[in-house]
């Protein structure tokens, strides 16, 4: 661990470098010096989901500020606590934890290092001023995307599922049950819902996150034979197995993106995408970081709630939805935002 | 009634796959440093080729070639550097406690896995595979669970009941299996690793189930409440250290599996069947009742762990928290021997694996290397034959024949 001698390496090759006129010598960024990190939920930063999306806005920042990205992620809950005192070890300026299963972990470390600022995304603070917690009114873009769905469906059946039965998950199939009811309400045709009940709080759920889980592919097959045609999968990336079960069934489905804009995250689906519920962790993260590195803002606990008025949360434009969809979508989105709609009833 | 015929001989393997399986869990210490090495070897090349910096250096080679071989070093040294400083002292630290607690964590991360790999280890010196370690743990867990979240009891003996309830959770589980070998012939492979799944998702549907296990002011998310105080195994070194008397569990089952192996009759009974069944039959051991009893004793430490891992965190318990120890166990056996020692020596390198993982992220390697590292060891491990070509060792059998020949051959010439 030779620092000094490898400092003065690092210096001659950065004069050697500038000298060749290489790209990556301009003048330093606003952010050069802050240290951004992250922790992961379960799962990898590649997840296509809610970690990748935290983790986009980590190197969006990265690109534009030129701060500094650490990261590490967790396999399993007893990686929690060490990955996020390596953070503090490694004296980063603001601490980023992704997923609700963190919660017990970042507030443990947010007390015991009161000068250190750390954010929970999908979390909450029992109290430590030095947590900021990032959460989502996703049941209000869930609406929306509910009534485009029973719009957009030829059988007027649309079909809903999740990874598990939390609240984090029907949180959004609320949202999608109330709002293809709503169009039911206003058109008189009848809409039916497939997969979940908020009244008795009973669907269907695969039983865990994983990837494209094959009991994710027989409940969507399940759906469709009853006659669904657009089918949202909440949990994670159900995607390709969702996918699958289309074109097994050979009829004319659409599927719901979750948290990402898939039509452009993923164009290998995007003639398959009505439209995705897009949770902006992105937007958020880099909200976040560019507070402390370029603004320098004062790092404060006080919680950060997406919502459609602030855009932390929307439905993607696609090509699927036509000029009188989107007037009316646009419509009750500004209902939502003045509370005259209730996305919960 | 006719009593139930018991089939007269279950071959634990068959004499050729025996033979093969013999040579990978003898652990020959050379061999396993040896692959060791060459894991960490190849871990490294992995380093290097992913690293942006690195390539970038190597893309501009003709300019500089000097700066970019240095960014192969530092690139390796910044690595294992970082392991180093994760997994036993953090040089950069202010003061010793920060310095010295990497240490702490790896003792913390290998506690179970010593104690899991120990019931493994005992499964292979009978000639059983046993790959069950993951649904003992689960069981044990639910049981340790249970007590320390709905049972209230006086500190310590709170702890100790919830220890005892994980470890009689476990071997229940482990006696099934022992079970349905010596009755019905069933391979252990097959079963434990279906006991697996079924002990993982009763698990879960413990946690989901509000009379069970499920946390009381959730919001419906499979997890279980915060373990009493009373039952926790509190910390051994102070509030500065996380390292808890989980490590006390784990040096006395070491103890307990060097005694039961090496020093009691009953651990003999045990080696005899694992060298040979039959002849142990001939003998008079009931060959059965010993698969039953040493799959009982095996799940016992993998109760262990369960107990280690339920009852050190703050939080609530999710399946997340088995952590893969199962699964790490069989190959920390292998390595280690089934060996009490090298069962250690093992536990520790893999729970520095662990406790390492975070400061390696933190210096940018990505935390597939270290898979890469562990399973290329078990890899060269269970291939012999790779890892004697590639040194030249000597084929470890036939050697003292091979000897006789050459002198003889030479006594021909003379």
């Amino acid at each position: 661990m030779n620092n000094v001698s490898r400092k003065a390496l690092a210096s001659v090759a950065l004069a050697a470098a500038s000298l060749l006129v290489l790209s990556g010598c301009a003048s330093p960024k606003p952010g050069a010096g802050y240290i951004e990190c992250g922790v992961s939920d379960e799962g990898s930063w590649t997840d296509k989901s809610f970690n990748e999306s935290v983790m986009d806005g980590l190197k969006k920042a990265k690109d534009e500020f030129g701060v500094d990205l650490k990261s590490a992620e967790s396999n399993s809950s007893e990686d929690f606590a060490p990955n996020l005192d390596s953070m503090v070890a490694g004296k980063c300026d603001v601490i980023i934890a992704v997923g609700f299963n963190l919660v017990d972990a970042v507030n443990t470390a947010a007390e015991a290092n009161p000068t250190f600022n750390f954010v929970t995304i999908d979390g909450w603070s029992n109290g430590a001023t030095n947590l900021k917690p990032v959460n989502y009114k996703m049941s209000q873009s869930s609406y929306l995307a509910g009534y485009a769905a029973a719009s957009y469906s030829t059988t007027k059946v649309v079909g809903v599922y999740g990874g598990m039965q939390i609240s984090a998950v029907t949180e959004f199939m609320d949202g999608f049950y109330y709002g293809a009811k709503a169009y039911e309400k206003e058109t008189g045709t009848p809409v039916t819902v497939v997969g979940w009940n908020p009244t008795t709080m009973t669907g269907d759920f695969i039983g865990g996150f994983t990837p494209n889980d094959p009991a994710g592919k027989t409940i969507a097959a399940g759906q469709i034979a009853q006659g669904a045609d657009v089918l949202l999968p909440v949990g994670g990336d159900q995607f390709g197995a969702l996918s699958e079960a289309i074109s097994e069934a050979g009829v004319n489905a659409k599927m719901i993106g979750v948290d990402k804009n898939w039509t452009v995250a993923n164009p290998e689906y995007k003639d398959l995408m009505l439209t995705s519920i897009e949770k902006r962790m992105t937007q958020a993260v880099y909200d976040i970081v560019k507070a402390g590195a370029v603004d320098k803002t004062a790092f404060t606990g006080e919680a950060y709630i997406g919502t459609l008025a602030n855009n932390g949360t929307d439905i993607s434009d696609t090509t699927f939805l036509d000029d009188a969809l989107k007037a009316k979508l646009a419509e009750i989105k500004a209902g939502i935002i003045d509370g005259s709609i209730d996305p919960l009833s | 009634m006719t009593p139930k015929k018991i089939p007269s001989e279950i071959p634990a393997v068959d004499s050729k796959a025996n033979s093969v399986l013999r040579e990978i869990m003898s652990g020959d210490p050379v061999r396993i440093g040896l692959s060791i090495l060459l894991g960490f070897f190849i871990g490294a090349v992995f380093m290097v080729v992913f690293n942006e910096d690195v390539v970038k250096s190597w893309s501009n080679f003709g300019a500089d070639p000097s700066y970019a071989l240095s960014t192969v070093w530092w690139t390796i040294q910044d690595g294992y550097g970082a392991l180093f400083s994760g997994s036993v002292f953090n040089l950069g630290a202010d003061n010793f406690i920060d310095g010295i607690r990497p240490l702490t964590e790896t003792l913390r991360f290998a506690a179970p896995l010593i104690m899991a790999g120990l019931g493994v280890a005992l499964t292979f010196r009978v000639g059983l595979f046993n790959i069950g370690a993951t649904g003992q743990i689960m069981v044990g867990l639910a049981g340790a669970t249970f007590v320390s979240t709905r049972l209230h009891m006086p500190a310590i003996i709170h702890m100790l009941v919830a220890v005892l309830a994980a470890v009689l959770c476990a071997m229940v589980w482990g006696i099934i299996v022992g079970i349905l070998k010596a009755r019905t012939g069933a391979h252990e492979v097959i079963v434990t690793i279906m006991m697996n799944y079924v002990a993982t998702s009763l698990f879960t549907f413990f946690l989901r189930n509000p009379g069970m296990l499920l946390e009381a002011s959730g919001g419906g998310t499979p997890k279980s409440d915060h373990p009493d105080g009373t039952a926790k195994l509190g910390a051994l070194l102070g509030p500065d250290f996380n390292l808890h008397y989980g490590l006390i569990l784990a040096v006395l089952a070491v103890f307990i599996y060097w005694w039961l192996m090496e020093r009691s009759t009953f651990g003999y009974r045990f080696r005899m069947v694992g060298h040979n069944a039959t002849a142990a039959r001939a003998a008079g051991i009931k060959v059965e009742n010993t698969f039953i009893w040493a799959l009982a004793i095996s799940a016992a430490f993998a109760g262990l762990a369960a107990a280690n891992q339920g009852l050190s965190l703050d939080g609530g318990l999710t399946t997340s928290i088995e952590a893969g120890i199962g699964f790490d166990a069989i190959t920390v056996a292998l390595l280690g021997g089934s060996r009490a020692g090298g069962v250690v020596m093992a536990g520790l390198l893999f729970g520095a694996f662990k406790a390492g993982s975070s400061s390696m992220q933190f210096a940018g390697v990505s935390p597939e290397v270290l898979g890469v590292v562990k399973a290329l060891i078990v890899l060269f491990i269970a291939a012999p034959p790779i890892i004697r070509a590639l040194y030249r060792l000597p084929v470890p059998g036939p050697k003292i024949y091979e000897a006789a020949k050459k002198a003889k051959e030479a006594k021909v010439i003379k």
